[in-house]
């Protein structure tokens, strides 16, 4: 058998997945990711197949809908929705085939996707905003299934709803605080995990709340990565007045209280999600940053950087595309503890009440298991959710440290 | 040992003023600003077809001035160049109010101009009055006499009663009194601009001058005094003075916010001493059994556990804990633990022993929940600690001597790595802090905690400000004290400094 080169990002995948553990890590947030992305085919009132007057797919023509999916995260996990399976088939493709028909499958990747959201545009509009716009939301919902039902109309009509047939925004009338498994009088359906004191169902919210998670996880992180990585490489390639400076003010944020912070600034701006999430952004940079800054100073001494600076290279050129890519491994370590972070705080916002009111969180369910204390399943619930997610990525990024830093693997 | 000390403290000061910068942003960005607010009441456009209403408009103004006058809102944020403003400026100013048809100023910039024209305070008093004295001016007198009273208007409030002499009082009350009988009733539209609709409008204004002239020191400013009001009567120095007089006055709770928080910053201390002591104690002697059992099954079931435990978001264990051992099941059965507060009610009465039973009883589940989340940080660096210090050429001295193996636990490795803990105490302690919010939130504890959240659902920016100002200064001391520790447990810090 002959041994074939590995990169070093080989190897430590290689090493990553070698556990057990860290397989599993990966399963769950990957079922979490597709759970959050196929949402609305999972729990919604709009039916996934209805045949009645002719062959339709309501859910699809709802996905786009503004009315029923006010917030751009939505939007965003929407899209994935409709276009991940074409995005695994283009993979597949080109993995079968090699390189040769790499051109073929981008071609098909993007046929598809235009393909399918092509009858997601209502004819009535022209203009390419009509694809995320306000217009009356479909008729083919479980309650027009449940009338139907009783009606007992002439042509039998056939349909295929989301096997929780709630959405997560309505409050469904005489159904609060049902126990998991109970049925809803007005169309029989089963709350699967019960309903809140709103008379919301609580599955329906969970797995709308997924999106928000990994939506406030993703993006918060990422606006701290961005930020602290540019100031630790600064302060650690420039060093000097610059780096002092800059430092002083990481210390300040290491010291200031963040959550308090957040409290402070969420109470005084807006309780907007986006805006939390900025919030959140701009004040988890400090570990980044200095981490960064560490990483730095030590490359920065390092022969090929040396030999770029006499190169001639400009200087953010050498900064971040020869020393960043060298300090790739720790911050991926530190990102993946920070999306558990912010998905924490963001849930601790809303527990305490401070998070945005118009959108499903697992942090708002569980200050409803607060206020209604004996309800054991608004706790639950979303308590293990968080646990669950935040576990999960803590293990990741403990798996990736092993796998990623030379000092532990010996 | 002192210098180091003095060095730590000076190098806090940045770091507090930096707090104190971000905090004072924050409190600037509060929701409501006074055009907004005019905006939500509809004041600031009163009537139909832009006519204006001198008494509703006024009325509406004076009570959000006397609230912005009380949070420091009134003030710019960092630099105030209106000691410096003149007749001409203020006549351009109240020029590009009106309404003509074609007229230059939009909607929203016209607000702002008017805002900041009511928010000059006793800076514009002498211009407004010089544009007031002036007959040729006539147009410009309806506004310029509103303008006038609202910025020479003394809020008198609740803080000023111990501060003005009651005959004092009484003047500024009739003078305010005053300035409201002396605006001149004036109407704004498209078509005509600033329309005087007011047979008395030369005697007000005359008189409105006269009062100025009798009051002129109430208003006059030198050089001095303008060049230090620039950076004097700014926001952030207006700020600074209040928090360090004890001059934030919480308007939703009518009370001092220091006041406020006297009764309630020790309950958040106490706790937080608690649970800092209780976190060490229960991790240094985990972490040494740990290491002491490195490898074995109950070392590794040990580390996976608090693996756990450290990703268990602190309020679901609290809300948890709180359902299944404070909640009574209804049956006449009582729950384990209370569900609220620190005390029970009448505890006062209680011999001290019962007091502190009933004490522990109600802070057994707070503390726990505000502990159990540092039980894997800090074991874990226990247990490296003491695993390093077990490969050290000294403890292989302490076996070949023959001391057994709890002497060399205990007499030797142990004292070696707690210096490490120390150290770790002023890095954890800023981590650790802020679950005490969550903690006191769902036991319904009378602390910062509460305090904090209670004002950020209120947007209660002084009462915010003052206890974040507090939980931080709580935080710097314990920083400090941490790294006094440190410095006593560890002789080399000190040599190097004196």
């Amino acid at each position: 058998m002959t041994e074939q080169a590995r990169s070093p990002w080989q190897l430590a995948i290689g090493i990553f997945v070698a556990k057990r553990l860290h397989r599993l890590g990966l399963w769950v947030v990957a079922v979490v990711v597709l759970l959050a992305v196929y949402a609305p085919f999972l729990a919604g009132e709009t039916a996934l197949v209805w045949w009645h007057d002719g062959f339709s797919l309501p859910i699809l023509a709802d996905l786009f809908n503004r009315r029923s999916y006010p917030k751009p995260h939505d939007l965003l996990f929407n899209v994935v929705a409709v276009v991940l399976p074409f995005l695994i088939l283009g993979w597949r493709l080109w993995r079968a085939d090699g390189w040769r028909k790499l051109r073929w499958s981008v071609v098909i990747v993007i046929v598809a996707c235009a393909a399918c959201l092509v009858p997601c545009i209502p004819r009535s509009g022209t203009s390419w905003q009509a694809l995320w716009s306000d217009r009356p939301t479909t008729a083919r919902t479980s309650l027009t299934a449940a009338a139907l039902q009783e009606a007992g109309t002439v042509s039998t009509p056939a349909w295929l709803l989301p096997p929780i047939p709630h959405r997560s925004d309505a409050t469904y009338q005489g159904a609060l605080l049902k126990a998991p498994g109970e049925r809803y009088a007005a169309t029989g359906a089963r709350f699967w995990l019960g309903t809140d004191a709103q008379g919301h169902d609580v599955a329906a919210l969970m797995l709308h709340g997924a999106r928000i998670s990994l939506t406030v996880g993703l993006l918060a992180t990422g606006l701290s990565l961005l930020i602290g990585l540019i100031i630790g490489a600064v302060s650690g390639y420039f060093g000097g007045w610059v780096d002092l400076l800059l430092q002083r003010v990481v210390e300040i944020m290491m010291c200031f209280p963040t959550f308090i912070l957040v409290l402070a600034v969420v109470a005084m701006t807006s309780r907007d999600i986006f805006i939390i999430m900025l919030v959140l952004g701009l004040t988890g940079w400090a570990d980044i940053a200095r981490l960064v800054r560490g990483e730095f100073l030590a490359q920065a001494v390092r022969d090929y950087v040396v030999a770029a600076e006499a190169m001639g290279l400009p200087r953010w050129r050498i900064m971040f595309r020869h020393i960043l890519p060298n300090t790739a491994a720790p911050l991926l370590i530190t990102a993946t503890f920070g999306i558990a972070g912010a998905i924490g705080i963001e849930a601790g916002l809303a527990f305490l009440g401070l998070g945005d009111p118009t959108v499903a969180s697992w942090g708002g369910l569980l200050n409803q298991g607060r206020e209604n204390i004996r309800y054991a399943w608004l706790i639950y619930t979303p308590g293990l959710a968080i646990f669950v997610l935040v576990l999960v990525l803590n293990l990741i990024g403990n798996g990736l440290r092993e796998a990623l830093d030379p000092r532990a693997q010996r | 040992m002192l210098a180091y000390l003095i060095r730590r403290m000076l190098w806090m000061v940045p770091t507090f003023i930096g707090i104190l910068v971000i905090n004072f942003g924050v409190l600037r960005l509060q929701g409501m600003t006074l055009s907004d607010e005019l905006a939500m009441t509809g004041s600031a456009k009163s009537g139909e077809g832009g006519e204006r209403k001198v008494e509703k408009a006024g009325a509406a103004v004076e009570n959000l001035l006397s609230r912005f006058r009380r949070t420091g809102n009134d003030l710019p944020a960092l630099i105030n160049l209106r000691a410096f403003s003149t007749e001409t400026g203020m006549r351009a100013t109240l020029e590009s109010l009106e309404r003509k048809l074609g007229g230059e100023a939009r909607e929203s910039e016209r607000n702002q101009r008017e805002k900041d024209l009511w928010l000059y305070g006793r800076h514009a008093v002498l211009p407004l009055a010089a544009v007031l004295a002036d007959p040729d001016q006539a147009r410009l007198h309806g506004p310029a006499s509103l303008a006038l009273s609202l910025c020479a208007l003394t809020s008198i409030n609740v803080e000023d009663l111990d501060r003005l002499s009651k005959e004092r009082r009484s003047y500024l009350l009739a003078r305010n009194d005053e300035l409201k009988r002396l605006r001149i009733d004036f109407d704004n539209t498209n078509a005509a601009g600033f329309r005087t609709n007011d047979a008395q409008s030369a005697t007000k204004a005359a008189a409105l001058v006269a009062l100025v002239q009798r009051d002129v020191a109430d208003f006059q400013t030198n050089w001095t005094q303008r060049l230090g009001s620039v950076v004097a009567e700014t926001g952030f120095i207006d700020f600074l003075s209040r928090l360090a007089t004890g001059r934030l006055y919480s308007s939703t709770r009518k009370e001092y916010v220091f006041t406020i928080i006297a009764d309630r910053w020790q309950v958040t201390l106490w706790l937080n001493v608690a649970a800092i002591i209780l976190a060490w104690g229960v991790s240094i002697p985990l972490g040494m059994w740990s290491a002491r059992h490195e490898g074995s099954l109950a070392d590794r079931t040990a580390t996976s556990g608090l693996f756990l435990l450290w990703a268990l978001p602190s309020f679901f264990i609290g809300t948890l804990l709180l359902h299944h051992f404070a909640t009574s099941t209804g049956q006449g059965q009582e729950a384990w633990f209370p569900n609220k507060g620190l005390s029970s009610p009448g505890s006062y009465w209680l011999t001290p022993w019962d007091y502190l039973r009933d004490l522990l009883w109600h802070a057994a589940l707070p503390l726990f929940v505000l502990t159990y989340g540092s039980f894997t940080a800090l074991s874990r660096y226990m247990r490296a600690n003491v695993l390093e210090q077990l490969s050290a050429d000294y403890v292989r001295t302490a076996r070949a001597k023959g001391c057994d193996e709890t002497r060399v636990m205990y007499g030797h490795v142990q004292r070696n790595s707690l210096i490490t803990m120390i150290t770790l105490g002023s890095g954890l302690l800023a981590s650790l802090f802020g679950g005490f919010v969550f903690v006191e939130s769902i036991y319904v504890i009378p602390g910062l905690g509460t305090l904090l959240l209670d004002a950020a659902k209120q947007q209660d920016a002084p009462l915010l400000m003052g206890s974040t100002v507090i939980s931080v200064l709580l935080l710097l001391v314990g920083i400090l004290l941490a790294d006094l520790l440190y410095a006593v447990a560890d002789p080399r810090i000190g040599g190097r400094y004196d």
